[in-house]
């Protein structure tokens, strides 16, 4: 038993599994096969050769690490700010669980929105600084702290809360008692997922006009054709991220974190009024449309380049050319929908199925998750060019900028959801001497839905990102391209207008996810849904 | 950034930063105007005329303190200019005529670059040396350039049908890598990547062949243009100074740029080709007899024929010389 729950528990015990010796070797292998093919395509500008980058990052060491220190103090602080506010929204949530859909909407909605637009308004606001780039971190880490942290604070049985209950105790003794400490696990999980994210945001961020950063210099690396510049900062962006995930999971061992329990909820009685669905609908809505014009109104933002909603509704309904304002708009929604969805699935799937398999085979682990963590923290403007050459620019290759933007992220909730499986289970199917492969499906599987359905939701605006950013870079189609396009020649009533739609896309999108998850869940993991 | 003078709290307090003595004494900041000036582009040589003005205080000695705001992939000059975060913002006619279209109240009043650096980067042994060669060719670029090029095969009578544009992003990359035969870039900036890194190529400038588009244009708001007429001439003042010591040495500004700048990333090889070659695209007959950033109704007239065509129209009042007149005059 001890050696099956020692890898049940988590990633960490898979890479204390690795042998030193053949991980050392299969390093230099890689090395060697890298500077190889480096060296093999030179003429054609695609891969920096291992020497060459470290080759550079010598030559380069003081700008190197400059940049880094600027970039890290935005990320860091990001980091700080955004998973405060996801946290924060959380607790708000299980205290007024009839705010759950509105709160949760404008979550995902500011999540949803791009850095075309995003980007000039922070800069207005801040003026010259890190502002917008720590924002802009923040922003990046808050959502996927928020769903884990929720699901987390839910993950409680039934039984403490009516102990807590029969005490005469209410809600904030509960918070305190039960839901904080079961969090935790969550917690550890969001704020993995969190390290990189908000190292990336925080180099996006410096695409808005900042003065040095990591950021800075890709740009000025791709444009020069400097490869080996290209990689030695996509190879600090990578070991920085992986650095902190390894750190983030150091300190969520350190914790000590309590075993699962079974948690024997009750089913959820289904008898939510007809009216009630729409009713919440509609106010996250007007709440959203208030929250828009309000916030340009109270920071006095220009119409000229911060459109308000009926600015939109004039754009797309009533103003001249209206109409075929809509068709262009609707056009490119079309195309974007029609490759995110594929690469969403494909992302989900692929990020579930290698959670499961890596509980199935744990050492594989130590490989994938840092390929995962490299991927997930490079700006996709570096690894586009790599990922178009490979593929081309067609639907496989945009599909697959999707699935490898959202798949980490599915990854690593999944494998927390995954250690979450109470103990007295597997000790139930261990008694039974059942094989991996049913453990797997019977105990380890349900434990997981939750967190997986938490990564269904967050993957939503993460495919966004990710199909409007290839088509932007790569592709030319679609509303990646049509945002780019539009902000360029400063039209933004159609910036906002694509902002709006993608933004009521995802909203869409997401409630469809969120009743799939409660059909699931009610079978599953009632406990999730309890009011 | 201005330098402060000499105070005895400055001069003893070693452990004050110049940050902090001027947080202590705003009193002394505010002797200058503040204004920004919001580049459009990551600092570079592209922008060295600036950079000579501020080193070599043409700013400060008419009371300016100007303080020059670096632009990036997204980082749009006209937002923060609209907004008055800066006093003057560096785009191009197609740019500002785009915004003035979407009800922005922006005035073109200089012109930095005469010649438009747009071109089209072919290699040696395919190569693209008038527009008649793009016919069957691939060509990379971003496609909200669409209408550049449109007005290049309209202009020169070529059929563009006959021509396949595929969206790359922005580097010289895909030209190299052979996923396509030419690239629409500036003259001043991949093809200068391309010979730094040893690939030869042949730029074909789009000015050349009728393409008249005014680029790095300054522009201010209407209502600056009203009330802050001193400060705009000062401004403008410092950059025709700044750009006149740049024409004088090009070399020079390259090496300013990257000591200005040591956080840029910039390579001064880089920085003096660059130097070198945006010279011919903002220095004319006209800049030498009326001086830099000039134009006139011909030029004007001449914008306006191909704004037209990217589907741009503007009036010949959008470009507005009375600053230049004054800092000229």
């Amino acid at each position: 038993m001890s050696a099956g729950r020692g890898t049940l528990r988590g990633g960490p015990a898979a890479l204390r599994a690795q042998h030193p010796l053949p991980r050392g070797l299969g390093l230099l292998l890689v090395l060697l096969i890298w500077e190889g093919v480096a060296r093999a395509t030179a003429g054609s500008f695609i891969i920096a050769a291992p020497s060459q980058i470290a080759g550079y990052m010598v030559s380069h060491s003081g700008l190197l690490w400059r940049a880094f220190g600027a970039t890290l103090a935005s990320a860091v602080q990001g980091f700080v700010w955004g998973n405060l506010a996801g946290v924060l929204l959380a607790l708000l949530v299980v205290l007024l669980p009839r705010g759950e859909r509105l709160l949760s909407a404008l979550a995902l909605l500011v999540f949803c929105l791009p850095l075309v637009a995003t980007g000039p308004i922070l800069r207005v606001l801040y003026g010259p600084g890190t502002g917008p780039q720590v924002t802009l971190a923040a922003l990046a880490v808050y959502y996927t702290t928020f769903l884990p942290v929720l699901v987390g604070l839910r993950a409680a049985p039934q039984g403490w809360f009516d102990l807590v209950r029969s005490y005469g105790r209410g809600r904030m003794t509960a918070l305190r008692e039960v839901r904080l400490p079961a969090a935790l696990p969550y917690l550890v999980a969001g704020l993995q997922i969190a390290a990189p994210a908000a190292f990336l945001g925080a180099m996006v961020g410096e695409f808005t006009g900042a003065e040095r950063g990591l950021g800075v210099l890709t740009v000025r690396a791709l444009r020069a054709l400097d490869l080996p510049a290209t990689w030695a900062i996509a190879v600090i962006a990578a070991g920085v991220s992986m650095l902190a995930f390894a750190a983030v999971g150091a300190l969520g061992r350190r914790l000590d974190l309590a075993p699962p329990e079974v948690l024997m909820a009750p089913p959820v009685a289904r008898s939510r009024r007809p009216w009630e669905a729409p009713a919440q609908a509609l106010l996250a809505l007007a709440a959203a449309l208030l929250i828009w014009k309000g916030s340009m109104e109270v920071f006095g933002l220009p119409r000229f380049f911060a459109k308000r909603p009926e600015d939109v509704w004039f754009y797309l309904v009533t103003g001249p050319g209206a109409e075929a304002q809509r068709a262009r708009l609707f056009a490119a929604l079309g195309e974007t929908l029609a490759l995110a969805g594929p690469g969403y699935l494909a992302g989900l799937g692929l990020g579930a199925g290698l959670a499961l398999l890596l509980a199935l085979a744990p050492r594989l682990g130590g490989a994938v998750i840092p390929l995962s963590i490299a991927l997930r923290s490079i700006p996709i403007i570096a690894t586009a060019p790599l990922i178009v050459w490979a593929l081309g620019r067609g639907a496989a290759g945009t599909i697959t900028v999707v699935a490898v933007m959202i798949f980490f992220p599915t990854l690593i909730a999944c494998r927390h959801g995954l250690a979450r499986t109470p103990r007295a289970v597997l000790d139930l199917f261990e008694v039974y001497a059942s094989s991996p492969l049913r453990r797997l499906l019977g105990a380890q599987l349900p434990a997981m839905l939750p967190a997986f359905f938490a990564s269904a939701r967050m993957a939503i605006p993460a495919a966004i990102l990710a199909v409007t950013t290839a088509e932007w870079l790569a592709t030319g189609r679609g509303i990646g391209a049509l945002m780019a396009t539009v902000a360029s020649t400063s039209d933004y009533g159609m910036l906002w207008s694509a902002i709006a739609l993608v933004g009521l896309a995802a909203v869409l999108a997401h409630a469809l996810v969120a009743a799939l998850e409660r059909a699931v869940l009610a079978r599953t993991s009632a406990e999730q849904l309890a009011r | 950034m201005h330098l402060p003078t000499l105070t005895r709290r400055l001069f003893l307090g070693g452990t004050l930063s110049t940050a902090g003595a001027a947080l202590l004494a705003p009193g002394r900041a505010r002797a200058q105007d503040a204004v920004a000036l919001q580049l459009s582009w990551l600092h570079s040589v592209q922008f060295g005329g600036s950079y000579l003005a501020r080193k070599n205080g043409y700013w400060r000695d008419a009371g300016l303190e100007v303080s020059l705001l670096p632009g990036g992939p997204n980082a749009p000059v006209e937002p923060p200019v609209v907004a008055g975060t800066a006093l003057v913002g560096i785009s191009a006619a197609d740019y500002t005529a785009a915004a003035v279209n979407q009800g922005a109240p922006f005035r073109i009043i200089g012109v930095a670059m005469q010649k438009n650096p747009f071109a089209i980067a072919s290699l040696p042994d395919n190569p693209v040396n008038s527009p008649a060669d793009l016919v069957g060719k691939k060509i990379g670029m971003a496609l909200a350039n669409t209408p550049v090029l449109e007005a290049l095969c309209s202009i020169n009578g070529v059929d563009i049908g006959g021509i396949e544009v595929v969206p790359t992003q922005y580097d010289a990359a895909p030209l190299v890598q052979g996923q396509v035969d030419c690239l629409l870039c500036w003259a001043t900036d991949l093809p200068v990547a391309m010979e730094i890194q040893g690939v030869e190529s042949v730029t074909m400038l789009l000015a050349d062949h009728g393409y008249s588009v005014h680029s790095q244009t300054y522009i201010a708001t209407e209502d600056s243009l009203a009330n802050r007429r001193d400060q705009l001439v000062a401004l403008m003042k410092g950059e025709v100074m700044g750009w006149q010591d740049y024409q004088a040495d090009p070399e020079a500004a390259a090496a300013l740029s990257v000591e200005m700048f040591p956080d840029a990333g910039l390579d001064l090889a880089t920085q003096k080709l660059q130097a070198e070659r945006q010279v011919p695209l903002m220095f004319s007959d006209l800049t030498e007899a009326e001086g830099f950033g000039w134009f006139t109704e011909e030029t004007v007239a001449a914008n306006v024929e191909t704004l037209k065509l990217l589907g741009k129209p503007v009036s010949p009042d959008l470009w507005d010389r009375s600053i230049l007149e004054e800092v000229h005059g």
